[in-house]
């Protein structure tokens, strides 16, 4: 019986990986079949034919690329900018004891009760006084503001799991204040600081409402703005291309994802030898 | 969405009250030298893109000095961009949209009256239907471009197979259509496919073939009145799906694109769909799929259907609304509108646009059957209600899905139209 558990237990892995996956499979699908097949009764998951126009329309259309390069960045500035002040903000929120700490939790938690289109207009009138409202300036800066509360409450999380006594031992053996956090609390921290990371990168990467109303100039559009515009009126949708422009959207994600991977498991060893 | 629309709708109104003071309007300077026009552009096929960019190109080397500049944005989320716009006094001069989503726009008075600079023979050439379409208050408030009528596809070799002759002339009935799609429904295949998952749209714009009008008055004056004329579609509906079995049950609940599908597959034999599906049927139907166009439906009332046209109107911050409204009448002639409707397959606002298309193209699959549904557009009274959106969304959207799946009967679908609609417009 015990001899069975372990491959029943790699089989429902995989049966979950597949279920995970198949949305991803099945957008590559369409991404190349034709128009002509997508609109048919089939349901086969390998296209008839390989229809590999619709990578080509995709990027000919209304500038991907560029907006891409405008998605990237302002995702990669404001996963940094999240990080350098969610980091020293969550470990005072996290040690921190009293009224200040239930003051600040308070603010998270309210943060994340009004919805997007509560705060649009406001903020974009403050944009505009400052000379930000179409910029990818002024959306780096509100992708921050937005995602910094569930960052500093996640990140806090993982402040409050390394125990107090690591740091106090430290501490007894001689370590000072910035040792002891260089030393012990980072090189603990660091699974928690790249999931943040990631969470942070993929809510702006994908962010589209913000992008939508903040954004005027063309020149500016972040990708989920360019691909909106694949969905006509009366319901007229370009299924392959934007099948295809997901499928390119979807790439920095996962790099980003491929390459922090890594820094997670390392951590996670860094915490169990420290620990 | 919808109810987020009626937040946002909300919170702009109170906030524009404090913001006042940081608003400006769109433009330049308005001093001497070129104009600068923002022309904000939905236009999504790439075909219709390049046809919208070329009549800027064409319009900016006649005019050096009225530069306009295309700006881009997608139909997803225009509505919740232009409330932001409106608000803070940041709109582009040009706004392309629909009648129904600009309609709200100009009775809050964020529109420009653009009737002074309607010429008479521009006028003369819109029909009145679509002109009272863009016509609030007694101003016109937009020009329309383009529109697109409901019309019947059908496959012409199933109706060949069940001893149907497709009628001819301009129009031909409801009882027409049910007959065709009862002859039509054997081996296993239906006489119709229909895609009412959204059944609000296609109901109120098809009911004016019946006499059905849904709202008397406007704006929250407008009172909703369902009577025969309203319920007379929704029980054919119901007839034909349940008593007949003709219409293939599972189109019901989906989209009209997906309800091309299963016409693909010779499932239907014909399918009720917008008029620009032409183009698509044409792109994706299977190799040897001989389709045609039936005429206009018409019901006891006549072939009349409701215009929802595409419109270009004019920011009433813009500092050059007389320039704005040059560059429309410009986009909006004859050649320049056959050429637009020709790349999204769309029907002509303007009756010479219509014709000069029918000669170009009404030989070609289609086309003369859908430029001829056209001339029946008419106005649609549900343009000019303030809370038509919220009531579609939530009271009659749900109530014709539960009285198409047979929850609900007659009575019961008269009574949530109307009870709904009371409840929301009190």
């Amino acid at each position: 019986m015990r001899a069975l558990l372990r491959p029943a237990q790699y089989l429902a892995l995989a049966a979950y990986i597949l279920f995970l996956g198949f949305p991803l499979l099945w957008l590559i699908s369409a991404s190349v079949k034709s128009s002509g097949e997508l609109n048919s009764l089939s349901v086969n998951l390998l296209p008839r034919q390989w229809h590999w126009d619709n990578y080509a329309d995709a990027l000919d259309r209304q500038g991907l690329v560029h907006s891409a390069g405008n998605s990237l960045v302002v995702a990669l500035v404001s996963t940094a900018l999240v990080i350098l002040i969610a980091l020293p903000a969550s470990y005072v929120l996290a040690r921190l004891k009293g009224r200040i700490r239930a003051a600040g939790v308070g603010w998270i938690l309210t943060s994340q009760v009004f919805p997007v289109v509560l705060v649009i207009l406001p903020l974009f009138l403050i944009l505009r006084t400052l000379g930000l409202a179409d910029s990818l300036a002024g959306l780096t800066l509100v992708h921050t503001t937005y995602t910094l509360p569930f960052a500093l409450w996640m990140l806090q999380g993982y402040v409050t799991a390394i125990p107090v006594d690591l740091e106090e031992a430290g501490a007894m053996d001689g370590a000072g204040r910035w040792t002891v956090l260089r030393r012990i609390v980072f090189p603990l921290l660091a699974p928690g600081i790249v999931a943040t990371a990631m969470f942070s990168f993929v809510s702006s990467w994908n962010e589209f409402f913000f992008a939508l109303v903040l954004l005027q100039s063309p020149e500016n559009y972040t990708l989920p703005i360019t691909l909106n515009m694949f969905i006509g009126g009366e319901g007229k949708v370009a299924l392959g291309p934007l099948a295809a422009g997901a499928v390119l959207a979807a790439i920095p994600s996962i790099v980003f994802f491929t390459i922090l991977r890594r820094r997670l498991t390392s951590g996670l060893m860094a915490g169990a030898v420290k620990g | 969405m919808k109810s987020r629309r009626v937040v946002v709708a909300a919170l702009a109104a109170a906030a524009s009250l404090l913001f006042t003071a940081c608003s400006s309007g769109s433009g330049d300077s308005g001093g001497g030298g070129p104009v600068t026009l923002k022309f904000q552009s939905l236009s999504d096929q790439p075909a219709a893109i390049a046809a919208t960019n070329k009549i800027v190109d064409d319009w900016n080397k006649a005019h050096p000095d009225i530069k306009v500049e295309v700006v881009p944005a997608g139909w997803d989320g225009v509505y919740d961009k232009l409330v932001t716009q409106f608000n803070a006094g940041s709109a582009p001069d040009i706004i392309h949209y629909e009648a129904a989503g600009v309609a709200p726009f100009a009775k809050d008075g964020y529109l420009a009256d653009l009737t002074p600079y309607l010429s008479e023979q521009k006028k003369a050439d819109i029909p009145k239907g679509v002109l009272d379409s863009v016509t609030v208050d007694g101003k016109v408030i937009a020009y329309p471009t383009e529109l697109q009528s409901y019309v019947v596809f059908a496959n012409k070799a199933l109706l060949a197979k069940a001893g149907v002759t497709v009628p001819s002339g301009d129009t031909m009935t409801w009882d027409q259509l049910r007959d065709i799609a009862k002859a039509t429904t054997r081996d296993g295949a239906y006489g119709l496919g229909w895609g009412l998952s959204s059944p609000t749209a296609a109901m109120v714009a098809l009911a004016p073939g019946f006499g059905g009008k849904y709202f008397e008055g406007t704006g929250t004056d407008a009172k909703i009145s369902i009577g025969q004329g309203e319920m007379a579609l929704p029980q054919l509906v119901d007839a034909m799906a349940h008593q007949d079995n003709s219409i293939l049950p599972v189109t019901l609940t989906q989209s009209g694109a997906k309800a091309l599908a299963p016409f693909y597959a010779g499932q239907t034999a014909m399918t009720i769909q917008g008029s620009f599906q032409a183009a698509n049927i044409a792109k994706d139907a299977p190799a040897g799929f001989d389709w045609v166009v039936l005429p206009t439906l018409a019901g006891p009332a006549g072939p009349a259907q409701a215009a929802n046209p595409q419109t270009l109107s004019v920011s009433k911050d813009s500092k050059h609304v007389k320039e704005a409204a040059q560059f429309i009448d410009f986009f909006t002639s004859t050649e320049n509108l056959a050429a637009l409707n020709q790349a999204d397959t769309l029907i002509p606002a303007t009756t010479s646009a219509r014709q000069a298309l029918t000669t170009k193209l009404g030989a070609q699959n289609g086309w003369k059957q859908i430029l001829s549904s056209g001339q029946y557009l008419t106005s649609a009274p549900y343009l000019f209600v303030d809370k038509y959106a919220q009531w579609k969304d939530t009271v009659a959207t749900p109530a014709y899905q539960k009285f198409l799946a047979k929850q609900l009967d007659a009575a019961g679908l008269s009574k949530a139209l109307t009870d709904g609609w009371n409840s929301i417009n009190r």
